[in-house]
């Protein structure tokens, strides 16, 4: 796959859902947006993976389904340290490929495959999983009463799912962080933590557990924040193309820094369970 | 500053609801210096020490601003590494039997040798109490010989092995007849990172002297509490910004590294902070801040145990005071010590922008000893221990090659990394004194002052027990001609009297 610019992250066109889809799968392909994000794919890393597989009571021997995979971390950790039987499930081509590789370097080929699909329209049949991690990723899809009715059709009787997502209170968010070109970064098109028990709830599930991760997502566009600056440091030849649009990605990032620190914008573990 | 009289019963009547009782320790009284119980409590988000002494009353004092990090930051607290060898046996139990002795918890990252008493400045706040008079140079100070500083050194050298680093210290080292020679032996014995602690008077006047340091490789760490006026009568008696801006100038042009050393009391100089790390990062000699809040040991001016100045509040200085810059969770807790003792960050400047490294790296990832997760990448790991350390200093090239390899290890580019190479630290460390030493942040001290007998005594019992009155006693006058030194008959006899 074509790997793509800033243009993509700061262009200021109107994105039709599915290109918005298949345009953030790709940027989180894309080696720029990598080296931003600085090698963690979703705020809190590891440990916060950790925290909610937690939350989801993931342990050996569950098929677990990790809804937009990416690179297949998530579900390596998964299985790797609880021993779970895991299915990563990833719109980019790339991406599933790349996860495919490293799973098998890692030697958890047997424990974690992976399928290239919309979360919309899961390829599995129902009451396949006993859990699900959908992490920074369902407010990123433009259906989400569709993905969330999904979610709940391929959970088991008794199955688990724990969404960790960005919040926002969309109303009161800045203008900027607002546009179509915010929407590829994860924000103007997240949901108030509330927004996403409701539609969980409204799939039938039962909503269990809530718990607020604001700070991982500001040490997130910290992280995002500071090596713009970086980049903005680095004056050779190969960022030249992207000077213009640094400074502008920098002020979004600054934006969002503080919608966080005024309850604006956020990051929320949300575990609801099947009835069963 | 002192609360109930002696005898008085503990009054009770003060409301203790809202307090947190933390832990229990042991302390000093600061008055008599005897060993008493200590507790540790949380009020209004910040963490207060009170103890109360049979004779002296109750004592209580600020030890650090923020409650909540103060409990966050102990997943910092990384193993201590035992020295190779040690110099006491337990005998009174902590703080009476330095050093070190067989319970403390950490080696020595960082030695101190104050070669001398006398200084070319009378200071009002000094905790080595050092001046110009008769009784720092006469009978009542003392000079080391190259001699008793080269034992000194072989100890260092036995207890660790291959020291990290250590500071020549006084008085003033700089005008000690000997001290390019006692450099040179630190440098000779492999000492990786070798200082001199210096008012900067001799740098400024004395050409010779900065080619001289150059050519041994020797850092200065220069005395520099600010710009104005105001600060330089308080804390040097004497304005100085003059000699500062020459000795600057002469490392500078002989390529000696500085590394600014700010001693910060409040309502004196914390609005000065921000200033002195802008400064710092334009001039071409300065590879560093390190500020320390008032050790209230020796002389200084009067001050409030409950509004003293800890880590907490000039980090928050420097985040107000430069907000485009820092924040207050960029300084990272350094854990070789207590986590609450020292807090270092180092920042890429490139001439206009300035960021943090820990904005660049999830430190927290490898510094965190508690939860003990598998490591992302070991040597990131041991490149960022090597750098939040109390031996390390900024501009060096040990601490070069590190920033470089955490560089490498985040995926900087490698332009970047030159700039990452380059970093500039900055170190806010608070010392403790008899008003908040803490025996069990004691235990893990990695500063010690090296004296003559070869004892290793860390640095905040050093100033706070009654070890520097000691030592300063037996090297003084007819006493001062280092017989002490090597043979080790004295251990036993010289652990700090419990006065009073």
């Amino acid at each position: 796959m074509e790997s793509i610019s800033l243009d993509a992250l700061l262009g200021d066109g109107d994105l039709a859902s599915d290109d918005v889809k298949a345009c953030c799968a790709a940027i989180y392909e894309s080696e720029p947006v990598a080296w931003l994000l600085g090698g963690q794919l979703h705020p809190g890393g590891e440990a916060l993976t950790r925290r909610t597989a937690q939350l989801a009571a993931i342990g050996a021997g569950d098929r677990v389904l990790d809804v937009a995979s990416g690179h297949g971390g998530t579900a390596r950790l998964l299985a790797r340290e609880l021993g779970a039987k895991v299915v990563g499930l990833e719109l980019g081509a790339g991406a599933v490929a790349g996860a495919r590789a490293a799973t098998a370097e890692a030697g958890l080929s047997n424990a974690v495959e992976f399928v290239e699909g919309d979360a919309e329209a899961l390829p599995f049949e129902a009451g396949e999983f006993d859990a699900i991690v959908c992490e920074c990723s369902l407010c990123t899809f433009p259906e989400k009463v569709t993905a969330a009715n999904e979610l709940a059709r391929v959970l088991s009787g008794g199955g688990r799912v724990a969404i960790a997502d960005v919040t926002a209170e969309p109303e009161r968010l800045p203008a900027p962080l607002r546009a179509a070109a915010a929407r590829v970064a994860c924000v103007a098109d997240a949901l108030p933590a509330d927004g996403y028990a409701r539609l969980l709830e409204d799939a039938g599930l039962e909503v269990t557990m809530r718990e607020s991760h604001d700070h991982a997502l500001a040490a997130m566009v910290d992280r995002v924040e500071a090596r713009l600056r970086l980049a903005r440091m680095l004056r050779t030849p190969q960022t030249a193309p992207y000077r213009t649009q640094i400074e502008p990605a920098i002020e979004l990032a600054r934006l969002a820094r503080r919608a966080i620190e005024d309850g604006v914008l956020g990051y929320s573990v949300i575990v609801a369970r099947a009835s069963g | 500053m002192h609360g109930s009289k002696p005898g008085m019963p503990a009054t009770n009547d003060q409301s203790e609801a809202g307090e947190v009782f933390l832990e229990l320790t042991k302390s000093i009284c600061p008055t008599c210096r005897r060993t008493i119980d200590a507790e540790l409590a949380a009020r209004d988000n910040r963490v207060f020490m009170r103890k109360r002494c049979a004779e002296h009353g109750d004592f209580e004092s600020l030890v650090y601003g923020d409650a909540r990090r103060y409990l966050e930051i102990q997943r910092y607290n990384k193993p201590g590494d035992r020295p190779l060898e040690l110099q006491t046996e337990v005998s009174e139990g902590c703080p009476r039997d330095c050093g070190i002795c067989p319970e403390h918890k950490q080696h020595t990252c960082l030695g101190i040798i104050e070669v001398n008493t006398a200084c070319n400045l009378d200071c009002p706040i000094c905790f080595a109490e050092s001046g110009t008079g008769a009784a720092h140079n006469g009978d009542g100070g003392f000079s080391l010989d190259l001699d008793q500083v080269e034992r000194m050194l072989d100890a260092f050298v036995a207890a660790e092995g291959e020291p990290e680093s250590i500071q020549f210290s006084g008085g003033e080292p700089s005008i000690h007849r000997e001290i390019l020679p006692m450099l040179s032996a630190a440098k000779e014995r492999g000492i990786k990172l070798v200082m001199l602690n210096t008012n900067g008077i001799r740098l400024a006047r004395d050409a010779g002297f900065a080619p001289a340091l150059a050519e041994i490789g020797v850092h200065v760490y220069l005395q520099f509490d600010g710009f104005s006026d105001a600060t330089h009568i308080a804390i040097r008696g004497r304005r100085l910004q003059e000699e500062k801006r020459r000795a600057l100038d002469a490392c500078a042009q002989a390529g000696v590294g500085v590394s600014l050393a700010a001693a910060v009391e409040r309502g004196v100089n914390e609005s000065e902070v921000g200033e002195i790390v802008r400064f710092g990062v334009e001039h071409p000699a300065v590879t560093g801040v390190f500020f320390q809040p008032v050790t209230h040991s020796g002389r200084f001016l009067d001050f409030d145990p409950l509004e003293r100045l800890t880590n907490v509040e000039v980090i928050r200085a420097l985040a107000t005071q430069l907000p485009e810059w820092f924040r207050e969770d960029d300084f990272v807790p350094v854990p070789c010590c207590s986590p609450t003792c020292r807090s270092a960050t180092y920042a890429l400047y490139d001439g206009d922008d300035l960021i943090p490294l820990p904005r660049l790296v999830d430190v927290d990832d490898y510094l965190d000893y508690v939860t003990n997760r598998a490591v992302p990448d070991l040597e990131v790991k041991e490149a960022l221990e090597g750098l939040f350390s109390a031996s390390a200093a900024g501009g060096t090239e040990r601490t070069g090659e590190r920033l470089e390899c955490v560089a490498c290890g985040v995926g900087l580019p490698s332009e970047l990394q030159e700039v990452a190479a380059k970093g500039f630290m900055i170190v806010v460390q608070d010392f403790q004194d008899p008003y908040t030493l803490d025996v069990r942040k004691l235990m893990k001290c990695c500063v010690s002052e090296i004296v003559p007998d070869g004892r290793l005594i860390p640095f905040c019992a050093y100033n706070s027990v009654g070890y520097r009155e000691q030592v300063r006693e037996s090297l003084s006058g007819a006493g001062a001609n280092g017989d002490a030194a090597g043979n080790g008959s004295n251990r036993s006899t010289t652990r700090a009297a419990e006065a009073g």
